[in-house]
């Protein structure tokens, strides 16, 4: 008997974070239980709520979950995991800003993102190890995201606790054996080849500290991804290496690779990749493939351009922070006056799905074969900025095009920054002979 | 919510279809127009012909039809007063000019039940042959790709959108398929692979030129079928609305002209301005 109060004595204490003696608690516990006669579970409620304390901490029952076996719409959840990233953003809610914690979670199982609502006085570093109490799931664009709101608990449990699952010399987890076009927001643990393209050293502050973040662009013949090295690997532009570890997060759709001084990465001297000119070529991708991988790093689209949107031709940007203009000004600063730019805001087709083509200043100017001097004075002329749009309008719609960029996504669906961009001729006969050659060989 | 696709079809199969679909609920809801052979319509670009333009409406409130041919069929557009700037165009456009459209599918039910389909086009753009040649192209690689999935969706014994899918195609087109299925049943897809080889020989110059050699001979209306129709027309059109196309086909048939002897006839008909469609669905003599 006395030791099963113990138990629940300690569970409270624990729930207050050790804040009040386990003396005081085991009188108060006494007082209600034995005195007023309420049920061991109201006055365990009770007391953690008189002292300040959050009373879903107490939810001790429930077993912890694996990553992998998480449902989507869980209404709660109990983990024991290790952050394996984790950053500070600001999102805009209804009421302003608001700053959250988001990154990814793991544990011998696997990994997911999260997002935790209630960042303030919650200080996350990756490595650290958690027990979750609480936490409820929900889907995210077919994935399952691990959201710690207000009822969450969080406490930090010893590293021991938990075996870290990537680090080489203690494997835990089993390596996810995978290509770049695999990749996806919250994958960990992975086993990947491939090229570097281009790297480049960086100076960055994290957490007070200086770091050199060696950032650049990893390809094999399935894609291109971003990545960031936390550690010097000694990697140059043509290396070819075997990443075992890192982790994948997505911003905005767009896959980034890190790993750092946990990641196992061995520069390979021999190896049937593809090489690095072959590889410099922007691969041709489908949309719909695009739609479902979310984004992807510098590729090329052959497509029909099927409107030009609102927002195109003669723009005002904030001279402050380059943001386009409304006509109440912009939207940090006010009435400010504006500079004049040019871009389109072009609907590309590629008969597999459709993204928002962005194309710059320059790009622009070559394709209406003006510049933006003359658009400002045929604007003027016609006494209407509209006219630019007009005949950008004029000149896109229906035109095919390649374009090369990097793609994106949002909630409105996918977009293109595009770097380069010409008009699709197509040998229609020869494709056309051939597809018809076939035809006639396998009716 | 993301942009819908442009299908690029051939008139053919897009004027097979019989089926509208809406997804998800509310007034924003899209639908969609369901071909035999799986493909959800909801946009569309069309390359081809502009044959004829009228307008149907008033000069105030113009309601104008175009017709426009590919080389499996006839397109049939639809622009009025919410449709601005394509309408627009479209009374602009002086027949014969190669167009590019690019519009929503849209179908009509008849008060007999029959199912139209047609285009309300969005934007409209005179094209060169080059351009119009290059979305002949892709149109025939879509379909050339839905038959290949089809075929082999037809050889599973219940088609299921995730046995469709394992096929090798995306999760939208499999739903696609399985409902056309069930809408349609296993349709006849060697009038589908004609059609595919029909639209690749209009595109290579040398296969073109041997066609329309023969066409003259074999596809050209027999001499009085266009009198016949004429004299058919004059004897449905009971309310001076016209004649109900199901009515026509069924009374030239008893008069011993098949469907596509039939349609020849009207064609012809309707390129010398005797007959037009006052209505989608019913013709009428001028």
């Amino acid at each position: 008997m006395a030791t099963e109060t113990e138990t629940h004595v300690k569970d409270i204490v624990k729930a207050l974070g050790n804040r009040v003696p386990e003396t005081e608690i085991a009188r108060e516990l006494e007082n209600y239980v034995n005195v007023y006669r309420v049920t061991l579970d109201t006055a365990k409620k009770s007391i953690v709520k008189k002292h300040g304390g959050n009373p879903a901490a107490l939810v001790t029952a429930a077993a912890n979950r694996s990553i992998k076996d998480l449902q989507t719409g869980e209404a709660s959840v109990n983990l024991l995991c290790r952050v394996v990233y984790a950053e500070r953003r600001t999102v805009n809610v209804q009421d302003g800003a608001k700053e959250i914690l988001t990154g990814i979670l793991g544990d011998d199982s696997g990994t997911v993102p999260f997002t935790a609502w209630e960042a303030e006085g919650l200080d996350l570093a990756k490595g650290d190890v958690l027990r979750v109490q609480n936490a409820y799931t929900k889907d995210y664009k077919g994935k399952i995201e691990v959201h710690l709101g207000t009822r969450a608990v969080i406490t930090r449990e010893p590293p021991e606790t938990l075996p870290f699952p990537g680090k080489s010399s203690t494997p835990s987890g089993p390596l996810k054996a995978v290509t770049i076009a695999d990749l996806k927001d919250g994958m960990g643990n992975l086993s990947l080849r491939g090229r570097v393209l281009q790297v480049e050293p960086k100076e960055v502050t994290v957490e007070g500290a200086k770091k050199t973040v060696f950032q650049g662009v990893l390809a094999d013949a399935s894609g291109r991804v971003q990545f960031s090295a936390w550690k010097d690997f000694g990697l140059r532009a043509g290396t070819a290496l075997q990443l075992e570890g890192g982790y994948v997060r997505s911003y905005r759709g767009l896959p980034q690779l890190s790993f750092d001084d946990r990641s196992k990465v061995q520069v390979l001297a021999d190896d049937d990749l593809p090489g690095l000119e072959q590889l410099a070529q922007a691969p041709r991708a489908w949309i719909e493939d695009l739609a479902e991988r979310g984004g992807a790093v510098d590729v090329t689209l052959r497509g029909i351009v099927v409107d030009v949107k609102e927002g195109s031709g003669l723009i005002q940007r904030c001279p402050e922070c380059r943001r386009v203009l409304a006509k109440e000004g912009c939207r940090l600063h006010g009435t400010v006056k504006g500079q004049s730019d040019l871009r389109v805001k072009a609907v590309v087709d590629d008969g597999s799905g459709a993204l928002t083509a962005i194309f710059g200043r320059e790009l622009t100017e070559a394709l209406l074969g003006k510049t933006l001097e003359q658009c400002l004075t045929d604007a003027r002329e016609a006494m209407n900025a509209e006219v630019v749009r007009d005949a950008l309008t004029d000149l896109l719609v229906a035109q095919p095009l390649e374009v090369r960029g990097n793609v994106t996504s949002d909630d409105y669906g996918l977009m293109m920054m595009v770097e380069e961009a010409r008009v699709l001729r197509v040998d229609v006969q020869e494709e056309a002979r051939a597809m018809l050659a076939e035809l006639e060989e396998h009716p | 919510m993301s942009r819908e696709v442009a299908w690029r079809l051939f008139a053919g199969e897009f004027n097979d279809a019989r089926k509208s679909l809406t997804e998800g609920t509310g007034d924003r809801a899209p639908t969609f127009v369901l071909t035999p052979l799986g493909a959800k319509v909801n946009r569309v670009l069309v390359s081809g012909v502009l044959t004829d333009v009228e307008n149907l409406g008033t000069d105030a409130e113009p309601m104008y039809r175009g017709r426009v041919s590919d080389p499996t069929g006839t397109w049939h557009l639809y622009a009025g007063q919410y449709q601005p700037i394509a309408a627009a165009a479209l009374g602009k456009a002086q027949p014969p000019t190669i167009l590019t459209v690019i519009g929503k599918a849209k179908t009509f039910t008849t008060d007999q039940g029959a199912v139209y389909v047609s285009v309300r086009p969005e934007r409209l753009k005179t094209v060169d042959g080059a351009s119009r040649d290059f979305s002949l192209l892709e149109a025939a690689r879509s379909l050339k790709r839905r038959l290949a999935i089809v075929r082999a969706a037809y050889g599973l014994e219940t088609p299921t959108p995730e046995t469709v899918r394992a096929l090798g195609c995306t999760a939208a087109a499999a739903d696609g398929i399985v409902k056309a299925v069930a809408e349609y049943g296993k349709v006849d897809l060697s009038r589908y692979q004609a059609m595919l080889a029909e639209g690749l020989r209009y595109l290579v110059p040398e296969e073109r030129e041997a066609r329309e050699a023969v066409a003259v001979d074999a596809e050209a209306p027999k001499a009085g079928d266009d009198d016949k129709v004429l004299t058919l027309l004059g004897g449905l059109d009971r309310d001076g609305k016209g004649a109900a196309w199901d009515e026509l086909v069924a009374a030239a048939a008893k008069g011993g002209l098949d469907a596509s002897a039939l349609e020849q006839a009207v064609d012809l008909l309707l390129d010398r301005g005797a007959i037009y469609e006052p209505v989608l669905g019913r013709i009428k003599r001028i």
